[in-house]
């Protein structure tokens, strides 16, 4: 490291020692190294396409006897999940898929705000040094493991919830949902604060310079300046808690019901990724139950890759509008 | 940064390249329920033979049975019997599984201790998993909607309780599922109107087990079959194994005196009584 | 009117935004504090003499010789309590004197088989021996005193009987006498009552201070040893005064919590100065000193981690962790290099940057079972490794989960990198990959740290992916990266769902969330010094 820092300061970047203009050799070769070289970083770029490819070939090959067996449509839209009744094992997942969404939206309801005014408060508001020792601390948010953050819930929080709210049961949907915000803060408040202090500072001059408000600059200028980031930074929260298990395992419930009434958020809920964490590891291998599990699984990725096409979708559309203004 | 990579990278090829020595393995794979009697016994062998590595992982009682059939484990622990369609695969794998059932666990119905409720019968127990009966009030308790907590559908507790109360009907929905017996314990200790159902080892100050049909669960009456809800814990082996080996004194070790000491200590019940 | 609208709604803004972080702040704390509180106490607590046997015995830690002569003072002090129990327990126990004089006068009878005596002779002296025993079997079923001390008397006259001198059947007198002395001050009545409760009252000493050293070792560690922490010893003293009870309250169906004195319950008998006598020497019996157990974090642990440190789980999570960074951080950084360098927006960045984000979806137990399918089954045995699960496997499934969060915080990190410093160094004639190592790359260096630091957290902390991949609960430390090994995750999460123990050793649960947590700070704050280093030397150039 040490050396590899004087080295950077002492040297300049470039040496002119060759002409400017490049001789036909040294032009095909720039342009065969430029273009190998941009060939194997898009070779390692497509490790994750494969990865992704490969999880959902996966997942799909386990989940496909289960999908030719049964009724995709009785699975998308009825509410009963049985897997294991002795007679007329049922598999509705419709409560669970409910669930799901339930929880990671109202855990996106209590993050979003908080995560997007940190990053705000970390970027334009405080100093370079608060911000410093802010920064790290946030960090340990998500440094802390999920197992720990399990035993928050059922331990600490879920009492807490019984006694002093009222709660039939501590266990539930506002439980899990609570802890899932707190789990996607870190993530959606470091991207979004590198892209809001990454937004040019001319940016924020100009618009202070005509008279508006911090406030009004922020609304205005560096937030729609740095929604990708922003949006960035959401997306990898929501996955995170969408896909997050063990904190929603333990902290949900896992009733399989669609709660009713649907703001009532005392309700035990269960959701996708509690139901196969949970009862992936007893269930017999190739068994319906087992292939059942697998179709969750692969609804979640059929979700995630939904909900990145709309995302891009907005993306792209919030793109073209700054772009034309 | 470079040096420590280049550090951390050797120590890395140092430890892949240190030839493994020619050591005896045990890898015990499969439930957690049962996974505490493993650990227990793996403790008394560490001592007993300290060259043998002896490895344990609980991971569930399918994925015990699959790592069995695939040869990944000499023994898998399982809280249920073998699945018909797990034989197949293993005999069409060449794998013949043989059961060893080497302790016996009651599944108590537990409420919170300040109930004042102390006996049920499976028919009261049934409504109220079903959702028929909703309050406590209508089994003579106080007046508190009753909090259904179950176990995961998979488990092996969670089978052994709808095979004997249930009586082939289906659960509410609205009843919360939790995924291990610390968990249930932990559940039903906290909230007052709870009830639940836990392995006879969590049977302890904080929770209440009730009767089922006039039958307090004890070790004689899980042992002896009077208890209505009590099961068998297994260890399943590839054929039986060769005598003398070390499968086959772990597997053997519950006949024992001390392994029978070790799944009492662990709160089951032995099948042993000496 | 309408500027000071504004800034009041500027005014709130601010305050918002620093509520916001506020309340991050007290959530943090909320979590953490009483986690490493509890986890704190693994290191730092007052260890009985319990404990220090332990450490000697298991772990071969500490000064044999001064434990061995600490152990020996606590002991004196501790039989009294031993032979209180043993004398009330003679008063009571019918069955087991029973049994007793039983054995007696059978191995009377051996020892006469073996001396030189007359068959005729031998008769008589078993006979009269039978007769003994009838006696006192007669005595202890019976509830009436007077017919005890009666009975008692009769035994006792021949106590100095030259044909029971030197023998066995000397033990007749001193179980008569000690039943005669408890029988004394007992209600008949309560016999069983107090049976049971003795049975209760032995169970909390034997966890108080261990297992008599007359009594047979029990196989299991945590049996082995009394209260090793004085937090244990004392909510085992507050039971061993106080009987836990639930009765029923007036104008309410639920019942109450009401705590019984023990001692009254036992008011009038043998057992009454029991009560006293470990009140005023429970010191004495355990002698707890401050006790700073820093090998908790290099020692092995007994299986389910009820004694012992967590070294072992330790090594194996800095392992998989760092080897998962060496797989994830070159292929996360090049991936976002190649998606902001080299690349347009276009439908092939979008399909490539839809599948990073799916894959962070992609929840972590599905992580697990592919990581089993890919890598334990087909990716390592390709390259000849064993099909086995191991840390290898463990890693590159960790390495993959993390990818995501790993290239969308370079790809950020690089995207904010001035366009000027790049055109800059491209103008001066250096190529697009120079300038991406030696320009680029080192003004993104702090959020590509951030990635890392975020990824590193995650991978550390998560327990289903390795669960089918490289994690154990119970095994040797790994000699090389194709085997399996524990981790603090795992660890923690094992002690949570499978041994009903593990909640008496609550401060080992913690302790091990609390490396986890520590550890992690640790590796991040490598990270975020040298983020901060960066920082500063890229203001100030």
């Amino acid at each position: 490291m040490e050396s590899k820092e004087s080295e950077y300061s002492v040297k300049p970047a470039a040496v002119f020692e060759h002409p400017l203009v490049l001789t036909f050799a040294q032009d095909v070769k720039g342009f065969l190294f430029n273009h190998i070289g941009a060939l194997i970083l898009f070779v390692f770029t497509c490790t994750s396409v494969l990865a992704v490819l490969l999880i959902f070939l996966f997942v799909a090959r386990e989940a496909f006897p289960f999908l030719g067996k049964f009724s995709v449509v009785e699975f998308l839209t009825r509410n009963a999940w049985y897997p294991e009744a002795s007679e007329g094992a049922e598999y509705g997942a419709l409560a669970l898929i409910v669930g799901s969404v339930y929880v990671t939206t109202i855990a996106l309801a209590f993050s979003v705000p908080i995560g997007v005014l940190s990053a705000i408060f970390l970027s334009d508001i405080v100093s370079f040094k608060i911000r410093g020792i802010i920064k790290p601390i946030i960090e340990i948010l998500a440094a802390i493991p999920s197992v720990a953050y399990g035993f928050f819930a059922v331990l600490v929080l879920a009492p807490w919830l019984q006694k002093h709210l009222g709660f039939a049961t501590g266990t539930n949907a506002l439980n899990s949902s609570l802890l899932l915000s707190i789990m996607a803060l870190p993530t959606i408040i470091s991207v979004a604060e590198d892209s809001i202090s990454a937004t040019g500072r001319d940016l924020r001059e100009a618009s202070y310079g005509l008279g508006a408000t911090r406030f009004e600059t922020m609304l205005k200028v560096v937030i729609p300046a740095s929604h990708s980031g922003i949006i960035a930074g959401v997306v990898l929260g929501m996955m995170r808690a969408i896909g997050e298990t063990m904190v929603v395992w333990m902290a949900s419930g896992n009733a399989s019901q669609i709660p009713h009434p649907w703001w009532d958020l005392s309700q035990s809920i269960r959701t996708m990724t509690a139901s196969i964490a949970g009862e992936m590891g007893e269930t017999v291998k190739g068994s319906d139950h087992y292939r059942s599990l697998f179709t969750i699984g692969l609804l979640l990725l059929v979700m995630t890759l939904l909900l990145n096409l709309v995302s891009e979708y907005f993306l792209s559309r919030a793109r073209k509008s700054t772009g034309k203004s | 940064m470079k040096t420590v990579v280049i550090r951390i990278l050797l120590v890395l090829a140092i430890l892949a390249s240190t030839n493994v020595m020619a050591q005896e393995k045990l890898h015990i794979e499969g439930s957690t329920t049962v996974g505490p009697i493993a650990d227990g016994f793996a403790e008394v062998f560490s001592k007993l033979y300290p060259d043998v590595a002896i490895t344990v992982n609980k991971s569930g009682s399918g994925t015990g049975a699959s790592a069995l059939i695939d040869s990944r484990c000499d023994i898998a622990t399982m809280s249920r019997f073998m699945k018909e369609k797990e034989f197949k695969d293993a005999v069409d794998k060449g794998v013949f599984p043989v059961a060893h059932a080497i302790a016996m666990d009651g599944v108590c119905v537990v409420l919170h201790p300040s109930n004042p409720i102390t006996a049920l019968t499976t028919e009261q127990v049934r409504d109220i998993y079903t959702g028929k009966i909703k309050n406590w009030k209508d089994l003579g308790g106080p007046d508190l909607s009753i909090v259904v907590i179950s176990r995961d559908t998979s488990s092996g507790t969670y089978e052994t309780f709808e095979s004997f109360v249930m009586n082939k009907e289906k659960m509410a929905s609205n009843i919360e599922y939790v995924s291990t017996n610390p968990q249930m314990f932990g559940r039903v200790e906290s909230t007052r109107s709870a009830i639940g159902y836990v392995g006879y080892g969590f049977v302890k100050s904080g929770v209440k087990a009730v009767t089922l049909n006039k039958i307090k669960p004890t070790v004689q009456t899980i042992l002896n079959g009077q208890y209505p809800v009590s099961r068998p814990l297994y260890m399943f082996t590839n054929g039986y194994p060769k005598l003398g080996s070390m499968t086959h004194k772990f597997i053997s070790f519950y006949l024992t005196e001390d392994g029978q000491e070790v799944i009492e200590d662990k709160g089951f019940v032995p099948v042993t009584n000496y | 009117m309408k500027a000071d609208l504004r800034i009041i709604i500027d005014k709130l803004f601010t305050s918002l935004t620093g509520l916001a972080i506020a309340s991050m702040i007290i959530a943090l704390f909320v979590i953490l504090g009483p986690m490493l509180y509890r986890g704190f106490g693994a290191i730092v607590f007052r260890g009985t003499v319990e404990f220090r046997k332990m450490q000697i015995a298991e772990f071969h830690h500490g000064n044999a010789e001064k434990v061995k002569q600490e152990a020996e003072k606590t002991q004196k002090v501790r039989q009294v309590v031993y032979d209180m129990i043993h004398r009330f327990r003679n008063g009571i126990d019918i069955e087991e004197l029973e049994n007793r004089v039983k054995d007696i006068h059978r191995n009377y009878g051996n020892e006469l088989q073996q001396k030189d005596i007359s068959r005729e002779q031998y008769k008589e002296l078993r006979d009269f021996s039978k007769e003994i025993r009838d006696k006192l079997i007669d005595t202890f079923s019976s509830d009436n005193i007077e017919k005890i001390k009666e009975n008692i008397d009769f035994v006792l006259q021949y106590e100095m009987d030259e044909r029971f001198v030197e023998t066995v059947a000397i033990e007749y007198f001193t179980i008569a006498r000690d039943f005669l002395k408890s029988s004394a001050k007992i209600d008949f009545e309560k016999r069983d009552f107090y049976a049971a409760e003795l049975e209760e009252l032995e169970d909390i000493i034997l966890r108080l201070l261990g297992p008599a050293p007359d009594a047979d070792t029990p196989m299991l560690a945590q049996k082995r040893y009394g209260a090793t922490r004085l937090d244990q010893t004392n909510i085992l003293f507050h039971q061993l005064f106080w009987k836990e009870k639930w009765v029923e309250q007036e104008n309410s169906v639920a019942l109450i919590k009401i705590e019984n004195s023990r001692p009254e319950q036992f008011a009038g008998t043998e057992l009454e100065p029991l009560f006293g006598y470990i009140k005023d020497n429970i010191k004495q019996m355990l002698n707890p000193k401050l006790t700073f157990y820093w090998r908790y974090f290099f020692d092995d642990s007994t299986p389910g981690h009820y004694f012992g440190g967590i070294g072992p789980e330790i090594f194996g999570t800095l392992l998989l962790t760092l080897l998962s960074m060496i797989f994830v951080i070159p292929f996360g950084v090049i991936s976002a290099a190649y998606l902001t360098e080299c690349t347009k927006e276009g439908p092939v960045v979008r399909i490539i940057r839809m599948c990073i984000n799916t894959l962070a979806g992609v929840p972590s137990i599905v992580f697990g079972l592919f990581g089993m399918a890919f890598f334990v089954l087909f990716f390592i045995p390709i390259f000849g490794g064993p099909s086995q699960p191991c840390i290898l496997a463990g890693s590159l499934t960790l390495a993959v989960l993390t990818l995501p969060v790993m290239i969308r915080a370079s790809e950020e990190a690089i995207k904010t990198v001035p366009q000027t410093y790049k055109e800059a160094s491209l103008a001066l004639g250096a190529s697009k990959f120079l300038t991406f190592v030696k320009v680029t790359l080192p003004a993104a260096l702090p959020g590509i740290l951030t990635g890392i630091i975020l990824s590193l957290s995650r991978v550390a902390g998560e327990t289903a992916p390795i669960l089918f991949t490289a994690g154990i609960a119970i095994g040797p430390i790994p000699k090389s990266i194709f085997q399996t090994t524990r981790t603090l995750s795992y660890g923690s999460w094992d002690m949570a769902v499978s041994d009903k123990l593990a909640a008496e050793v609550p401060h080992n649960q913690f302790g091990m969330v609390v490396t986890l947590v520590l550890l992690i700070l640790c590796l991040n704050a490598m990270a975020i010094i040298l983020r901060a280093r960066v920082f500063k030397k890229l203001k100030g150039h």
